[in-house]
């Protein structure tokens, strides 16, 4: 078996997988990505709103081109109960203006555009390709197999997602903790645009991002989100994978009974619901990041890295996904220059992570998944909140109390002592 | 032998959304190459492979044919090289223009021993373009091939039909229609896609195949799904006794 | 229903050949017949409702049905009727193809209606599989089209009628086509629109030998097995005459039960006129379970054997 040589191969076509392929190819260096899939993000799921600054810097002004739905200038936190919701809403100007903060995207048509611009600029693309194995030499990975074919490069890039068992069996990771992991379900429901912007009172291509806590996940450890795009709406739950069990619970279930639910009914409502569809995501932040992340001639970038970021109220993933996928390029650059792919030589990435705002960030947000681990953020507060307001509105000719005794009430009602309280309250302030 | 392959691209029937008025929505379909057609190609390079030649890709049709990755994905099955024929005008093209329109671009790309086509197009299933095309050709044309033997400047082929198999002496250069059954399509490798992406592609419009101003000779004059036949979807889900032994509970009366 | 004024009709065989008559006869005013044979058959057409027979000669020992195409041309270009009806055949389609491209025109295949709407002929068929029925006129003077099975009723065979017949020139076709050899094929006679329960395999069956066991479920309920396309033309495990859908048999059983089929349109319209449609199927996702009145969502070589010992015990009590 004969077997080309490239100089880099990357393994997945998401935009970890893409970010690295685009910088690459705009460097001049020979690269081939291999993805499974039919097409590039024909296997992605994303709840849907990127973080969009380090797309700026992979593509500058990228918002001329790209196929962004909408910039998000309205983030509201629900907590609800199964009737009941209590909303919180931000909306600030700054977040309407360019170079905007965060934009919704449709994986399957985002990935494809990113994928072009990789492709314009010389990567090659071969899709409906599964990679089995690294070919190696030693302790070096000097390829890729795909069962029947083989194919060699200086360097591997495996941005193959959660799943990554490339970065497991270059013995970069081991085996992840369910308490690391979730299962995310999402829905996509086709809406006319003005419906969109009456019902979340946008305008023109503003949009509404909803963190929804408590019943949404019917109290199982995650949350759900909502978010506009321009003509869909992407409504979707992120479950805990322990907790799923545990409770034994079917996403597809839960996400049915969120559809139905008072908030979110009236906003669906006379949607279709045009895809479905269920994906892992990492829970575990800083935690799930293996302590080396690059071996001879070998990185791992993107969820494969373990780099998504999960604060209860925003998943993030998609924009380390690209920071990766950017530092890992400039590495490869930098090791092409010294014609040394060594895990010396490659060690350049967790510096160039280091510096950039992926590692910040996961560090930054360290402290969330224990936070997120207590139950009482799932199931209690909400009660303990909806409970609370009920009280305060309900004018049912009782005489109404101090509001303070009432709060008290509704927390003694929903079980959560005071020193849990403080002691939540601490640990969140701490981790989001 | 020079064997010029005639593909045909087509949404993918599942992504077809029927509308509430009946009407169909291409608007989220994924577009593919013509399912029957890959047996035309396969059928092309086996020849090649066998005895020498070039095999060429041709369709022609509207913007559809941009996509790269379809693009990619003829030529990663093998041909040399990609002609098409790219309109508006082309748009849900009627057989009789498509085979037109093949005419011009075959007789513009001149030396061709052989052209193949699918047994029929994966959305009209017409079963005609390889029939017309050799008529306007004006050379000897057979559908139903489900082998091919080439034999110095004619081809030994065998027919299938419904009770009977015809084996026929085809001489060059001729059109025929391949049956599914003539081979099993490849499936290409990692390196044959990557192959693809460096072949040459070359691209006509009408006015360039001399054919500005042609219509189609068919009008449609409406396109509606059938009426849905209302089905009870009564779905169990599992495979333990007590849920077989509910299905059956539930089916008992059809099946005895 | 108005009519036009010429239709012919041309058919490979008898049976078809008298449908066509009969819907000849409906659509226009005088029906020709093309016929190709003996003079007692081209004579016959006249009893199934032709007024005229072009009569094309005996088949010829060294000549295929194909090589008359050149001499239907000549004639169809000269008389120009409104309408031909051609069987849909492979043969019928092929030649309905070249003399299209003759006269300028696209065959409107496989036609499911033919009316005359305004003096304007219009002919419904199926597109993109049987998701949808197209409504499509020719521009021309003449409107090809192939017609199946059963689309006309053919009409009592009428010894009494009166028509002319009028022997046609054979024109020498241009190109060479030349039969070396005829074999025949046989195919067991398979009657899968006469059964009331049609059992289907698809491609969730492993194995060719793994028919057995839905043959012997088929056996236990009384019905004849039939298949997806793939399964018949691709891995080849069951003959062609067995498989349903679109391009190929087109059922109407009390009961079909699919086994291991997705459900594509294709498929599907094979037997959505059936009046009870069950599935065995493990993807839960499977477009086949929107078309089922009962569905198990499991893998078939759990449920099949299952629901064979559950007939078996009922059958026994
Ligand atoms: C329900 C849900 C909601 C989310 N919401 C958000 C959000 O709102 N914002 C956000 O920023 N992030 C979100 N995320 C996280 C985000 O989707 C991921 O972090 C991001 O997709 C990671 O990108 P990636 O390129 O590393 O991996 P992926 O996008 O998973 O891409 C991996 C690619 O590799 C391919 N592949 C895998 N194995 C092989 C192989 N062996 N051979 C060839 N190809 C292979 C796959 O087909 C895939 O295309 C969400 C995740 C989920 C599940
Ligand atoms: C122009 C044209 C005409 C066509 N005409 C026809 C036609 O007339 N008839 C026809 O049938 N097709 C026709 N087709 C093909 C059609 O599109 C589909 O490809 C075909 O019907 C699929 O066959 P299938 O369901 O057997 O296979 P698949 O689509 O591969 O489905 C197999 C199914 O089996 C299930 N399965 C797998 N393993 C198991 C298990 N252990 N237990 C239970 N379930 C299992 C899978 O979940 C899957 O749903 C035509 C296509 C074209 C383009
Ligand atoms: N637009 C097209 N471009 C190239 N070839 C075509 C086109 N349409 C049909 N064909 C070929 O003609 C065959 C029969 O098509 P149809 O007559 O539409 O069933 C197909 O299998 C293709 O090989």
């Amino acid at each position: 078996m004969s077997s080309e040589k490239y100089e880099v191969i990357i393994i997945g076509a998401g935009l970890a997988g893409l970010s690295a392929a685009y910088s690459l190819a705009q460097a001049g260096i020979e690269v081939v990505v291999v993805e499974r899939g039919d097409y590039p993000g024909s296997k992605n799921l994303s709840g849907g709103v990127l973080y969009s600054r380090v797309l700026d810097k992979l593509i500058p002004n990228f918002w001329e081109e790209a196929p962004i739905e909408r910039y998000i200038t309205n983030y509201l936190t629900t907590l609800m109960t199964k009737y009941d919701y209590f909303n919180l809403e931000y909306k600030g100007k700054a977040l309407g203006s360019i170079p905007y903060n965060a934009v919704t995207v449709l994986r399957a048509k985002f990935d494809r555009w990113l994928a072009e611009k990789a492709e314009q600029a010389g990567a090659m693309i071969v899709t409906g390709i599964k990679v089995e194995k690294l070919i190696k030499e030693g302790n070096r990975v000097i390829g890729i197999s795909t069962g029947d074919e083989e194919m060699l490069a200086d360097v591997v890039i495996a941005a193959d997602g959660i799943n990554s068992f490339i970065a497991q069996e270059a013995g970069l990771r081991g085996e992840i903790k369910p308490l690391h992991l979730a299962v995310g379900a999402k829905a996509l429901i086709e809406l006319p645009r003005e419906r969109i912007e009456e019902r979340f009172r946008l305008t023109g291509n503003e949009g509404a991002a909803y963190a929804m806590l408590g019943e949404a996940t019917r109290g199982v450890a995650g949350g759900g989100f909502f978010y506009t795009n321009q003509e869909s709406l992407s409504i979707g739950v992120v479950m805990r994978l322990d907790d799923l069990v545990k409770e034994k619970v079917k996403p597809a279930e839960v996400l049915d009974d969120l559809l139905q639910h008072p908030m979110v009914a009236p906003l669906v409502k006379d949607g279709v619901m045009t895809e479905y569809g269920a994906h892992l995501t990492g829970e575990g932040g800083l935690h799930m990041v293996p302590a080396k992340l690059y071996a001879d001639g070998m990185l791992i970038v993107g969820d494969a890295a373990g780099f998504t970021i999960n604060s209860g109220l925003v998943i993030r993933g998609m924009d380390l996904a690209i920071g990766s996928g950017i530092a890992a390029a400039e590495a490869i650059i930098e090791a092409k220059g010294k014609d040394d792919f060594s895990e010396g030589s490659l060690s350049a990435y967790q510096r160039n992570l280091d510096e950039s705002f992926v590692m910040k960030d996961l560090k930054l947000y360290a402290k969330t998944p224990e936070f997120m681990e207590s139950d009482r953020l799932y199931k209690q507060y909400s009660h303990m909140v909806n409970h609370l307001f009920g009280k305060v509105y309900a004018h049912d000719m009782s005489p109404k109390e101090h509001l303070v005794k009432t709060a008290m009430n509704s927390l003694k009602e929903s079980g959560i002592s005071l020193f849990d309280l403080a002691k939540d309250g601490i640990k969140g302030v701490r981790a989001l | 032998m020079n064997i010029i392959t005639c593909y045909k691209i087509v949404p993918e029937e599942q992504d077809i959304v029927v509308l509430p008025d009946r009407s169909l929505s291409f608007a989220r379909a994924e577009w593919k190459i013509g399912q029957y057609d890959l047996n035309a190609i396969e059928a092309g390079m086996q020849i090649v492979e066998a005895a020498g030649g070039k095999v060429s890709a041709l369709s022609v049709g509207d913007k559809q044919l941009e996509n790269s990755k379809l693009k990619k994905g003829v030529l990663s099955r093998g041909p040399e090289d990609l002609y098409l024929v790219m309109d508006e005008q082309l748009e849900n093209s009627d057989t009789f223009l498509t085979a037109q329109v093949l005419t011009a671009a075959i007789r513009k790309i001149g030396e061709f021993d052989l052209v193949i086509c699918g047994e029929g197009s994966s959305d009209l299933y017409a079963q005609q373009v390889g029939a017309q095309l050799g008529e306007m050709l004006n050379i000897p044309t057979i559908n139903g091939i489900s082998k091919i033997t080439p034999e110095g400047n004619k081809i030994i082929a065998e027919r299938t039909l419904g009770n009977e198999i015809e084996v026929l002496e085809i001489s060059l250069p001729a059109v025929v229609s391949v049956t599914t059954d003539i081979n099993l399509p490849r499936i290409p490798s990692m390196k044959n896609i990557l192959a693809a992406g460096k072949k040459p592609i070359i691209e006509w419009d009408l006015s360039a195949v001399g054919l500005q101003g042609v219509t189609k000779q068919t009008e449609v004059i409406s396109t509606l799904a059938p009426e849905n036949v209302e089905r009870k979807k009564v779905i169990f889900e599992g495979e333990s006794e007590e849920v077989i032994q509910k299905l059956f509970e539930s089916i008992r009366k059809e099946l005895l | 229903m108005s009519k036009v004024t010429k239709v012919w009709v041309f058919a490979e065989k008898n049976t078809a050949l008298a449908q066509l008559c009969a819907g000849g006869r409906q659509l226009g005013e005088e029906v020709s017949a093309l016929v190709l044979g003996t003079k007692e058959e081209a004579e016959k057409a006249v009893s199934y409702g032709a007024d005229k027979v072009y009569w094309l000669g005996s088949s010829k020992q060294d000549k295929m049905l194909e090589d008359y195409t050149a001499t239907i041309c000549e004639l169809l270009k000269k008389e120009s009727p409104n309408l031909l009806m051609m069987q849909a055949s492979k043969r019928g389609k092929h030649v309905a193809g070249r003399l299209a491209a003759n006269i300028g025109t696209s065959v409107i295949v496989d036609a499911a209606g033919i009316e005359i709407a305004g003096g304007m002929i219009q002919v419904k068929h199926m597109v993109y599989g049987g998701a949808a029925f197209r409504v499509e006129r020719a521009l021309g003077k003449t409107t090809i089209t192939t017609v199946g099975p059963g689309l006309f009723n053919a009409l009592p065979e009428d010894n009494s009628r009166q028509g002319s017949v009028v022997e046609v020139d054979f024109v020498e076709p241009a190109g060479s086509v030349k039969c070396l050899e005829r074999k025949s094929k046989k195919g067991a006679e398979v009657n899968l629109s006469a059964a009331k329960r049609v059992v289907g395999i698809g491609r969730g069956i492993a194995s060719q030998e793994d028919i057995k066991i839905v043959e012997e479920f088929a056996g236990l309920i009384g019905a004849e097995v039939g298949c997806s396309r793939p399964i018949a033309e691709g891995v080849n495990w069951m003959p062609k005459e067995r498989y349903i859908g679109v391009s190929g048999a087109m059922l109407k059983p009390e009961v079909y039960i699919a086994i291991g089929i997705s459900g594509q349109v294709q498929h599907m319209v094979g037997v959505n006129q059936a009046k009870v449609i069950i599935a065995v199927n493990k993807d839960k996702g499977a477009p086949i379970f929107q078309h089922t009145d009962y569905g198990i969502i499991g893998d078939l070589y759990k449920v099949l054997p299952a629901l064979k010992e559950l007939i078996k015990t009922n059958n026994e009590n």
